[in-house]
């Protein structure tokens, strides 16, 4: 077998990850689709082989830039566990902080991005003004707006000063209020509704059968959360809900993912508050044999890492499974049967990534018409503004 | 059912050769490859339904195989090997639907061959990869 140089690995479907899909559509229904991945693919699996278990950390975390915290997290946490380290509690507990504040975030990022594909731009900018907030906050604790460079194998790099800590909370205070507006205006404004309720059904069997994951499987009524079943880090130590939706539809994905930012609000107050003092880091061995299969709940859902070490300073295999791969035949299932108008909010209801799908092909009469994401938006806010 | 009784009639039957449980929320188990889809079934019937992935790992002459299969916290490794002259092994996707990417991108990335899978399409990688060279196969 030949040595192969080009880093190529598995694909990572995040955000901003080209994907392709094809629909076969009957008027104006969808009845087949089709997919491709791998447009993104750049082989960091593979890559990760070569790196030793310190400079993986930075690889993990450009795995993806919205969840990037949820991927350090997770990474970290399975090294430490294959080389038998505890890290220190406050540790733990800036963890917890710091990986509720992203799942904030990024739920507000696609609770603007999903405004965005009904049409309701102005919603768009008050949830987008309100995630500002949040990224001022990692700006102020890490220095940093999006990449944090805070996790590292045997705890994490910054402290959360008592100063920092006020700051937080009082963004708590002025972001809870904001949600129960937001609440308030997704139960009550038809236009989300009428846009978002029946629309991308997925049935609690077919969650399960599909092996969905995250807020797209809660909100088909299934209780499953990686932090409340398998908590890592100090997740057994603050109290949360596991929210649930019983729509099936694009309008609970909404909801749960509402009622998720309360409960991040309410994990990062009693964070705060049962900090214990203490070390923030350890050193750890450089390196470590064994496997480990380690896992966390990052906003998008369930994300996976199998670590393989053979004794060496370098993992001998990383394998990395992201929420958005295994929500793709969830996805596949909600779209079939639906209007072609519904395909942007049935698509971003799984929260994927946006730019990903980057071209859509309509077979229309044997006719192929190729849309790019915006006409197939634009599309979809006229054709509701006939029917 | 408890882990512990599953793995325990699996031992009694013969369907796996080796386990191993790590704390109380993982558990690796070895079988023979023609086990798995009887192996599979078992677990999934006693409610470990979600599959995380599937994971391919080249260990020289073979190919290792692990199913990680999930209920709440718990999480099943089932291990199994094939060679790497003749990578071949049953798809589960009949019983576990959601399996369907999962034995694509191993066929993609590592070259097994899931016997009754009706696509194996490329999934990851570029239309002109060239056929029969696996990015993650290590010789």
């Amino acid at each position: 077998m030949s040595i192969i140089e080009v880093p190529i690995g598995p694909q990572h479907p995040a955000l901003k990850e080209p994907l392709n899909f094809t629909f076969e559509v009957e008027g104006e229904r969808v009845v087949g689709v089709k997919f491709r991945l791998g447009y993104n693919h750049r082989g960091i699996e593979k890559l990760a082989e070569t790196k030793n278990y310190i400079q993986n950390t930075l690889l993990s975390a450009r795995v993806c830039g919205i969840c990037t915290y949820a991927h350090t997290t997770c990474y970290t946490t399975t090294v430490e566990k294959l080389m038998g380290v505890d890290i220190p509690e406050r540790a733990q507990y800036i963890r917890v902080v710091m990986a509720e504040l992203e799942r904030i975030h990024s739920h507000l990022l696609w609770l603007g991005v999903m405004m965005h594909e009904i049409g309701f731009d102005t919603l768009f900018m008050y949830y987008w003004r309100d995630r500002e907030q949040i990224l001022d906050l990692f700006e102020i604790i890490t220095g940093s707006r999006v990449q944090h460079a805070m996790n590292t194998v045997g705890g994490v790099r910054r402290d959360i000063t008592q100063e920092e800590m006020k700051i937080v909370m009082k963004s708590m205070d002025r972001l809870e209020k904001r949600m129960k507006y937001y609440k308030n205006v997704t139960l009550r404004e038809r236009t989300i509704r009428i846009r978002s309720e029946d629309v991308g059904i997925l049935k609690p069997e077919d969650a399960i059968a599909l092996c969905a994951v995250g807020p797209t499987l809660r909100a088909s009524k299934i209780k499953s959360d990686v932090r409340f079943d398998d908590p890592y880090v100090a997740y057994d130590r603050v109290s949360f809900e596991v929210c649930t939706g019983d729509g099936y539809d694009v309008f609970s994905r909404i909801l749960v993912r509402i009622d998720e930012v309360f409960e991040s609000i309410r994990i990062i107050r009693q964070a705060l508050e049962g900090m214990p003092s203490g070390a923030i880091r350890i050193k750890v061995p450089m390196r470590a044999e064994g496997e480990v299969v380690g896992r966390v709940e990052a906003p998008r859902g369930e994300l996976m890492y199998y670590i393989r070490g053979d004794g060496t300073s370098k993992p001998y295999r990383v394998k990395i499974r992201t929420p958005t791969l295994a929500n793709i035949p969830a996805l596949c299932k909600m779209l079939e049967g639906c209007y072609i108008a519904d395909i942007p909010a049935i698509i971003a209801s799984i929260d994927p990534c946006i730019a990903c799908m980057d071209r859509i092909t309509i077979l229309r009469n044997d006719k192929i018409e190729v849309w790019n994401w915006n006409e197939l938006r634009r599309y979809g806010i006229k054709w509701y503004g006939k029917h | 059912m408890k882990i512990e009784k599953i793995i325990k009639e699996f031992m009694e039957k013969g369907e796996i050769t080796d386990f191993e449980l790590r704390g109380d929320k993982r558990i690796f188990v070895r079988i023979k490859p023609e086990k798995l889809k009887s192996v599979i079934e078992k677990l999934v019937s006693s409610g470990f339904r979600h599959l995380i992935t599937i994971t391919g790992v080249d260990v020289g002459n073979e190919i290792e195989l692990l199913y990680h299969l999930s209920m709440g916290g718990r999480i099943v490794s089932v291990r199994t090997l094939v060679p790497k002259d003749k990578p071949i092994i049953a798809t589960i996707t009949d019983i576990i639907p959601g399996a369907i990417l999962y034995e694509r991108e191993v066929h993609d990335l590592i070259g097994v061959i899931f016997e009754g899978c009706n696509n194996l399409s490329r999934l990851v990688l570029s239309e002109d990869w060239p056929d029969n060279i696996y990015p993650l196969r290590r010789h």
